[in-house]
């Protein structure tokens, strides 16, 4: 009987390993396809959502011109330059055959989304390029910052749950959770930004720089990125540190944790190797999940601290109905949103051997 | 009782905290573990042997408390230390080096992160050994529960059920110490593996010449390894004896129950006792066995039987033998 148990696992811990490289390959081909299709669905619904929303593009630029040039309306004219537009903008072709010509643009003409209205003749892409950087810049470091800081004091409220301070962070981070990020961003525009005067609260750099690499134009960078990414963090990171605490304490009550006191560890390991590397795996999902649903609250702070992300190319693209525009941004928001998430999901094998095994 | 004793329990009182008051889970237990013996500790779910075998390792945690009682322990230098008393780092020097746990969760007792080799040496480094004699003496542990040495590598999901309480044990008997508190440990395994696991734990008693405290629910498995037993009722030791007396004379009624219920070969109808076991929230007046007693009188629902000593290592608390032990002391 024991001579058969040895030779199983003699057997099967090579096979195991095997199996096991295999599979992570496996895993990783099957979250790449789920990344692809998710992309092309994106496109699609943003492609048509689009073309739904009432109001003809054209009718607001004629308007927009006929403005601006203050002249009377020549009827004539007016025809010429629509069609000459339509014809730029494929409006005329079928919706099923516009959607194709615009799938193989994309795809096969190195990523063209077609002319911007915002901008005419700037090409959206471009626009969308110089734009992103903003964006991503203040959301990404935000929400990493949110998720190592909440993930390190939710730990640690967690451990320590029955400490005054602990209820009184729990207190503290609830109230933060629901409060709406748009709010948080006007208080600290108001209190640090205009009654302090402490940090700048407009723009993305001072008024008199250009941009280059000097430390003047650097600093100036980072003091007008520090309330817009505080408005975020505050909000997600009270969210982080509630989720990691409720993780931290069901792992808490798990037998390992028991077993690993009663071997005599010291509090310090059992706190790192036993509950924290546990109750660190649903909340690098909860990072996933977060980072999908956070980048909408980015686009509102970048409108109130006036800074010149996508968010803002939104609201003025969405003014002139420039569906161009708006398609692009969001193909693009997904695109990061579906990366940082795919990132974070071929990491979580590194962190839970049984994942590896999943078929 | 004799002072020779490796672990003298007095008075050893455990509850549950509530909101206002604790309720108390374990009552005043009194025993002595003898060095190098297998005590089996007997008794119905609920009873409380659990919360007696987490205090003993000083693992209860909130809402479980300690309230009161020695546990006085001698160690291998002649010294003795209370482990009531011990401040948790004298405490956590102690653990695994003289007094380990075999849990009762054993499937879910091992780190689902860490390979088993980590898990099994982390605790022997943090106790004073270099890197390679921590590794050294888990590979001699795993070859005394019959574990191929590979298990090191591997993950706990990879391992079945009855492999994972192996590396438990291993892990448990890796610093050699003087006693083992194991919490049913067999009770998740099939009855080969429960089998096979018991001899090993027998055959690692004689080795290490350890002693073991073997808290379970199943008399089979007392009856295979146990040289004492100690049958718990309701928070309180019922009757103490050695295998053989409590087996073929059980004194207390509680006992003679419980070894009535036991399965014969012979065909003959099981009697089971009837009634259920009380739950700590409504502990019954005097005897707290007396409502489900066959032989209750008067006396049993106003006065507390204590435990007294019928013979040599023979002790029950039933007032059926009241007179005789007046008699007798």
């Amino acid at each position: 009987m024991t001579a058969n148990i040895d030779a199983r696992a003699d057997e099967s811990a090579t096979e195991r390993q095997d199996a096991g490289r295999r599979e992570v390959f496996q895993y990783a081909i099957r979250r790449f396809g789920v990344y692809l299709f998710t992309l092309w669905a994106a496109i699609t619904v943003a492609f048509f959502i689009f073309r739904l929303v009432p109001g003809d593009p054209m009718n607001i630029l004629l308007g927009n011109l006929t403005r601006a040039e203050g002249r009377q309306r020549d009827a004539a004219a007016e025809e010429a330059i629509i069609a000459h537009y339509r014809e730029i903008f494929g409006m005329d072709d079928p919706l099923p055959l516009q959607y194709v010509n615009y799938l193989r643009k994309a795809v096969l003409g190195g990523l063209d989304l077609g002319p911007s209205f915002v901008e005419y003749p700037a090409q959206t892409k471009d626009l969308v390029f110089r734009r992103m950087p903003w964006t991503l810049g203040i959301f990404t470091t935000s929400v990493f910052l949110a998720w190592l800081i909440g993930t390190g004091l939710g730990a640690l409220i967690g451990w320590m749950q029955r400490h005054g301070l602990s209820q009184l962070a729990v207190i503290l981070s609830t109230l933060l959770q629901i409060t709406p990020q748009y709010l948080v961003a006007l208080g600290l525009i108001i209190y640090a930004g205009y009654t302090l005067r402490i940090l700048p609260a407009g723009g993305p750099y001072a008024r008199h720089l250009q941009p280059e690499w000097s430390w003047e134009f650097i600093s100036s960078l980072i003091q007008h990125a520090i309330l817009p990414m505080l408005s975020n963090m505050i909000v997600i990171g009270a969210g982080f540190t509630l989720g990691m605490r409720a993780l931290m304490i069901s792992v808490l009550g798990e037998d390992y944790l028991t077993f690993a006191r009663a071997k005599g560890l010291s509090p310090f390991t059992v706190l790192k190797d036993y509950a924290f590397r546990n109750a660190l795996i649903p909340q690098v999902t909860g990072l996933a999940i977060i980072i999908g649903a956070t980048l909408n609250g980015t686009f509102i702070i970048e409108i109130l601290f006036q800074y010149p992300g996508l968010g803002t190319l939104f609201v003025q693209a969405m003014g002139l109905r420039d569906f161009n525009t708006m398609q692009a941004i969001v193909l693009f928001s997904i695109f990061a949103v579906l990366t940082l998430t795919l990132i974070v999901d071929l990491a979580l094998p590194l962190l839970d051997p049984r994942i590896r095994r999943v078929a | 009782m004799s002072g020779s004793a490796l672990l003298e329990i007095r008075g050893l009182s455990a509850g549950l905290q509530g909101r206002r008051s604790i309720t108390q889970v374990v009552s005043g237990v009194n025993l002595d573990v003898h060095g190098g013996e297998i005590l089996g500790v007997v008794g119905e779910s609920g009873c409380g042997k659990s919360t007696l075998a987490a205090a003993i390792m000083r693992l209860l945690v909130l809402p479980q408390v300690l309230q009161s009682g020695t546990m006085t322990m001698r160690l291998e230098d002649g010294k003795t230390v209370e482990l009531m008393e011990l401040p948790d780092n004298e405490l956590r020097h102690l653990r695994w080096r003289h007094l380990s746990y075999i849990p009762q969760g054993s499937m879910n007792s091992l780190n689902p992160v860490l390979r088993v080799e980590r898990q099994m040496t982390d605790t022997l480094i943090q106790h004073g050994l270099s890197k390679k004699e921590a590794l050294d003496r888990s590979i001699a542990a795993l070859e005394l529960v019959n574990l191929d040495t590979k298990v090191l590598q591997s993950y706990p999901h990879e391992l079945s059920g009855g492999m994972r309480q192996r590396v438990i044990i291993a892990s448990a008997v890796s610093m050699r110490p003087a006693l083992i508190v194991a919490d049913e440990l067999t009770t998740a395994l099939d009855v080969v593996t429960q089998r096979q696991i018991l001899q090993e734990l027998a055959a690692i008693r004689d080795e290490l010449g350890a002693t073991i405290i073997l808290i379970t629910h199943d008399m089979g498995v007392v009856a295979q390894i146990a040289d004492r037993v100690a049958v718990m009722y309701a928070g309180k030791i019922a009757e103490l004896g050695t295998v053989n007396d409590i087996f073929e004379d059980p004194q207390h009624p509680y006992a003679r129950g419980l070894i009535g219920s036991i399965p014969r070969e012979s065909g003959q109808r099981v009697e089971g006792l009837q009634g259920e076991a009380p739950s700590p929230w409504n502990y019954p007046t005097g005897c707290r066995f007396h409502p489900r007693c066959p032989e209750v009188f008067e006396r049993c629902n106003q006065h507390t039987p204590t435990l007294q000593q019928r013979a040599m290592d023979r002790w029950v608390a039933c007032h059926l033998y009241d007179a005789e032990t007046e008699f007798d002391g």
